[in-house]
């Protein structure tokens, strides 16, 4: 019993240093857009894993292989940052593909917790992601989903890393993609 | 402990008397009578009812954690419909069904510990604190203790599943997840997600006795029937390494797809299942030739997965879908898909008995 107790009281010390501390939760994001074009015509314009030409945050696109899984694209933001990403799995029968981020470069580095941090181009972690369009009676459904854990996995991120941070930059890249998509797709 | 008792006696007594009497009012009236006499009298009768309550309650049910919704669905597997969602705070990860299916053993990482579900009045009736990266949990075959393993603490505790206090906490490997008890109650596994490795913890010292190599970064494990060989899912070598347990030697590694998650055996332990979660499928390997000989097309990034009692359909969780589909491992076909809540994990044993 006496054990159980001094064991109970070290826990307790541990949690106090720990407050509010928890493992990190994936989260995810999922984006729709319905454009007044053929899916054969938005699929044209994604359909080449190495360019991501038609999304606006994105300044230019380099890649190693063709539209088969392996291929390695390195996308270049505007502030400079690259965020590169491996094809995973390609179906042009589906026109969907899916990727994950394998590196990125940081946007900034800030100081949490005494130590330096720095902040990755997308705040996130372990991002994969998938699209896919698809035919409605002449009409296109495209769908863009993300999942993905916040940029800092240790406990009490920084605001800059935390699952807001992550999930508030997912949406916007995907929202923007795909609203210039439909715009490109209707012109 | 009185007080998780008490709750269990009264619920199965209300359910008992509810089946006979078919008056939700009258049976609460009357178990809340029964308590306040307490003689001899209402203990015969709680064992009465309590056996003709139970093959009513035999529907085995599957309880899916829904990480992001914070809550549990309860499915029903006679009819493939959700009877029920049970608020669950902490956003629920693993899951453990006591073998009795009275409860359920829910992680929850933000609450640093896990809930205890009584599964008749679908509520949680306990929470216990641990520590603060709960995720892999599973509960001994005898249901007399709970494990709990420790993202970020490298460690597993043992719980009295009656008290529901730690009894010990053992060091592993780095970032702990997957655990399997052993049939005969004599072993628990661990997969560590860093250490690339599998511990074999003794249970009567609670020590760790060995460690086996797997492949990198192991997740979710099953043990077959005999407590022979354990299937681990390695998420970054896309593959799932067989080991024997007497050795703790692999005597295999099977390829499958793109991120495997968990396994589950069914047929006899003839067909082990895993949930490719990038690649939204689930592979079919032949135990025997440890080939693996479908892949079947499930929902977005599928996670837990569990075998329902009759070792024929498997039940995975698709955490971006929210969803789970049912595959018949005969067939190997999905023939269900039934909507669950926001992020699905189910990550542990979800199904009763």
């Amino acid at each position: 019993m006496k054990k159980i107790i001094l064991f109970v009281s070290a826990l307790l010390v541990l949690f106090a240093s720990v407050a509010n501390a928890h493992g990190p939760v994936r989260q995810k994001a999922e984006e729709k857009i319905t454009i007044n074009a053929p899916a054969a015509k938005v699929w044209e314009i994604i359909k080449n894993y190495g360019d991501m030409s038609w999304h606006p945050g994105i300044m230019s696109t380099t890649v190693k292989g063709d539209n088969t899984k392996g291929a390695v694209r390195v996308l270049t933001l505007k502030d400079g940052s690259t965020i590169t990403e491996e094809l995973k799995k390609y179906d042009e029968a589906k026109m969907s593909y899916a990727y994950k981020i394998t590196d990125m470069s940081s946007s900034k580095t800030i100081t949490h917790a005494g130590a330096e941090e720095k902040v990755p181009a997308l705040p996130v972690n372990d991002y994969a992601a998938s699209i896919e369009l698809a035919d409605k009676g002449g009409k296109t459904e495209a769908v863009w989903k993300a999942g993905y854990y916040r940029a800092y996995m240790n406990n009490n991120p920084p605001e800059e890393m935390n699952e807001e941070a992550a999930n508030t930059a997912v949406k916007a890249v995907l929202e923007t993609g795909l609203l210039n998509l439909k715009k490109l797709a209707e012109k | 402990m009185f007080l998780v008792n008490y709750c269990r006696t009264s619920s199965r007594l209300a359910g008992g008397i509810h089946a006979i009497l078919g008056d939700r009012h009258a049976s609460s009236r009357l178990a809340s009578g029964i308590h306040t006499i307490l003689g001899d009298k209402a203990v015969a009768i709680f064992i009465a009812t309590a056996f003709l309550s139970t093959p009513l309650a035999a529907q085995p049910f599957a309880y899916i954690s829904n990480q992001l919704g914070d809550n549990v669905s309860v499915i029903d597997t006679a009819t493939g419909s959700v009877v029920d969602t049970i608020a669950v705070p902490g956003k629920p990860a693993g899951i453990a069904v006591a073998p009795d299916g009275n409860k359920v053993y829910v992680s929850t990482p933000e609450a640093k510990g896990f809930a205890v579900v009584d599964t008749k009045k679908h509520e949680v009736i306990a929470k216990v604190t641990v520590n603060d990266g709960t995720l892999g949990i599973a509960v001994a075959p005898d249901g007399k203790r709970i494990y709990v393993a420790d993202w970020y603490k490298n460690t597993v505790s043992a719980i009295d599943a009656d008290s529901l206090q730690i009894i010990k906490t053992i060091g592993v490997g780095e970032s702990p997840s997957g655990l399997v008890v052993s049939p005969d109650n004599r072993w628990l596994y661990v997969a560590n997600r860093i250490s690339n490795s599998v511990s074999k913890i003794d249970l009567n010292t609670l020590t760790v006795k060995q460690t086996a190599q797997v492949g990198t970064h192991p997740f979710g494990l099953t043990i077959d029937g005999r407590g022979e060989r354990i299937y681990v899912a390695n998420v970054k070598s896309d593959d799932v390494t067989v080991v024997e347990t007497a050795r703790m030697k692999p005597i295999a590694t099977v390829k499958v797809n793109m991120l495997p998650y968990a396994t589950a055996l069914a047929l006899n332990d003839s067909r082990l299942l895993v949930t490719n979660q990038d690649d939204g499928s689930v592979s079919v390997i032949d135990t025997e030739t440890l080939k693996e000989i479908a892949l079947i097309t499930v929902g977005t990034k599928p996670e837990g997965i569990s075998t329902h009692p009759d070792d024929r359909h498997v039940y995975v969780a698709n955490w971006f879908d929210g969803n789970v589909s049912v595959i018949d491992a005969r067939t190997l076909k999905v023939i269900d898909t039934i909507i669950t809540g926001e992020g699905s994990r189910a990550f542990g044993q979800f199904m009763g008995k």
